[in-house]
């Protein structure tokens, strides 16, 4: 890779309301309440979805808006939909390269390894929280792309569940237009894709193969039992609308779910901080993780 | 205590003091720098600055420069250091003594890349310090920023072998340190500490320079020496590296710096590290343009 990667500035944040303490406020609420958090460069992304919430909570600034976030009358509601306007638009295939690079120089080849000890050739990768599918078909074209090198003679399938069962529909049907593809290279559009109606994109069939579709609640502990055997979880922005509880619960089944060592991925701004110290957050690349670790590694697991 | 047995690097190193030293006006300037701010003479400063022509030229064009918008421009040395803060001062002073030490056809690692690595691992360093409580956050601030000097040093005195040893990192995307010690037969750190000798840089400054890349060898009771390496590795890890990525899953709390520390300063037990990373986003933001600031108006 060329010395010259870092090269490019990002652009500087603005300076003015994001420096407005309520918003600092309210985004350690945001960030208690759900996990997810908005350092100093993202803030105006939590600005703007609050001032979009605004109008239709009868607010009109952001000491107003901290009063209705905070106030427990109001809290819970308000904060759902405050969380769907922060993700929103956060849904595209080929999201997040970072993980994606960190999946192929450093994960996958460890779990090649350690698999392959012990006599496996086979994946299994599960993204809760599916949505309508743009991530379970981007994990399909990445791992298609990879079974002629790292695993060649392997073979992976993928567990791709959502609670709303228009979501998996549209997730089946696997139809995409320009927003959804905006990160898609024009050779994977190519390759991976039909055309479909008007200007949208169909994934083809072999994409789609590897992949289960089904509803799931992830509150739903009799099923939540079943899912075993995993080698990757993917839940991006999926446990910012549960409670501590439910959160804490559900990354217990995320926890037996997994091998060891194993990998769990949450989205970009999310944390486990004080949901769970099991998994151990591991730094790669531009991008964090949770490893369940080995038994008996350093720093391992309580028993 | 300089351990470096290398007598080829020694020699080599040591022809570094044949170049031009660092500006007289630099160790009174930085001794009254680090005053507490209120003890800070300001007309002291303006009169040491004075002195010295580029420094004072650079101060005046970087106030002057669009990054702080100025409505009408600084025209004295005063008006300059009044609008960059000492902080910044510092920093420049620091960059520019480091940077009058080697020529530009000699950096090997990207000169922009190499300072917002250090701007980078300074910042990185103060915050975390901050929040384990570590006394001297200042302190740590400027072991962060003076602890890769040996980089400035090999691309000085092994010019085109360092280009090879870039090279394969880059390549490979392994820690540039390994690589180092694989080609070279040192790391960075010994060729800085030779440096950090040689300019009698204060000895907790020039232990972080030596072991940031083996703390366990290390003297103990030294915790900037570990709070640098994981600062370092972080940075390394969130886009303020050396230019390329590594390709390595790093667990800091399992690091046997981060156990080290831990002893010393329990607080940092209790560190959100997912939230800490995340805040380390912006400081990449606030770097390249300070960077960009310092070097693109040079």
């Amino acid at each position: 890779m060329p010395v010259e990667t870092q090269k490019s500035a990002p652009t500087a944040p603005k300076k003015t309301e994001e420096q407005d303490p309520n918003y600092l406020k309210i985004r350690d609420v945001v960030y208690q309440e759900c996990g997810i958090y908005h350092s100093e460069e993202k803030l105006y992304l939590l600005s703007g979805a609050c001032k979009r919430r605004m109008p239709s909570t009868k607010t009109s600034d952001s000491r107003q808006y901290l009063e209705l976030i905070s106030n427990p009358a109001t809290r819970v509601l308000e904060m759902r939909e405050l969380l769907n306007e922060i993700t929103i638009g956060e849904t595209c295939l080929f999201r997040s390269p970072p993980q994606l690079a960190a999946l192929q120089n450093v994960i996958l080849p460890e779990l090649i390894a350690t698999r392959s000890k012990i006599g496996l050739r086979k994946l299994r990768i599960w993204s809760a929280g599916c949505s309508t599918g743009e991530e379970p078909y981007t994990l399909s074209m990445f791992l298609l792309e990879q079974s002629e090198k790292l695993l060649k003679g392997w073979t992976f399938e993928i567990s791709a569940t959502d609670l709303n069962d228009r979501s998996i529909e549209t997730a089946k049907a696997g139809i995409y237009g320009d927003y959804a593809l905006r990160n898609t290279s024009d050779l994977f559009k190519r390759k991976y894709f039909d055309p479909a109606v008007g200007e949208k994109l169909r994934v083809k069939s072999e994409v789609k193969a590897p992949i289960t579709f089904s509803r799931l609640n992830l509150s739903d502990d009799s099923k939540m039992l079943f899912m075993k055997d995993l080698d990757l979880i993917f839940c991006c922005n999926v446990l910012i609308y549960f409670d501590v509880a439910s959160k804490r619960r559900v990354v217990t089944h995320f926890f037996s779910g997994l091998h060891a060592p194993g990998y769990f991925f949450l989205g970009s701004a999310e944390s486990l901080y004080q949901v769970s110290d099991q998994f151990r957050l591991v730094h790669l690349p531009g991008t964090t993780t949770y490893q369940k670790p080995l038994p008996g590694a350093a720093g391992g697991v309580k028993p | 205590m300089i351990t470096t047995t290398n007598p080829e690097l020694r020699k080599r190193v040591e022809k570094l003091r044949s170049l031009p030293s660092s500006p007289a006006v630099l160790k009174p300037l930085l001794d009254l720098l680090r005053q507490p701010p209120d003890n800070i003479p300001l007309e002291r400063v303006v009169q040491l600055v004075s002195y010295e022509k580029t420094i004072a030229a650079q101060l005046l064009r970087i106030a002057n420069s669009p990054l702080y918008g100025r409505a009408r421009p600084a025209e004295s040395i005063q008006a300059a250091i009044v609008t960059l803060g000492i902080q910044r001062i510092e920093d420049i002073l620091l960059s520019n003594c480091i940077g009058n030490l080697i020529p530009p056809e000699k950096w090997v690692v990207d000169p922009g890349v190499f300072w917002r690595h250090s701007f980078g691992c300074a910042l990185v360093c103060r915050e975390f310090a901050q929040r384990i409580g570590y006394g001297d956050p200042e302190k740590a601030y400027l072991a962060g920023l003076l602890h890769d000097i040996g980089i400035v040093v090999n691309s000085l005195a092994y010019t085109e072998e360092y280009r090879v040893v870039l090279a394969a990192a880059v390549e490979s995307g392994r820690p540039l340190d390994e690589q180092e010690q694989e080609t070279l037969g040192f790391r960075h750190s010994e060729s800085g500490a030779i440096l950090a000798k040689t300019w009698q840089l204060p000895p907790a400054i020039a232990e972080v320079i030596e072991w940031h890349h083996a703390v366990a060898h290390g003297p103990e009771g030294n915790p900037l020496i570990a709070i640098v390496h994981l600062g370092d590795l972080l940075c390394r890890l969130r886009g303020l590296g050396y230019g390329y990525e590594e390709w390595r899953a790093i667990d800091l709390p399992a690091d046997p710096a981060w156990i080290e520390l831990a002893k010393h300063l329990p607080k940092i037990a209790s560190i959100d590290l997912a939230r800490f990373t995340l805040d380390l986003d912006a400081y990449v933001v606030r770097i390249t343009t300070l960077v960009d600031g310092i070097f693109s108006l040079a």
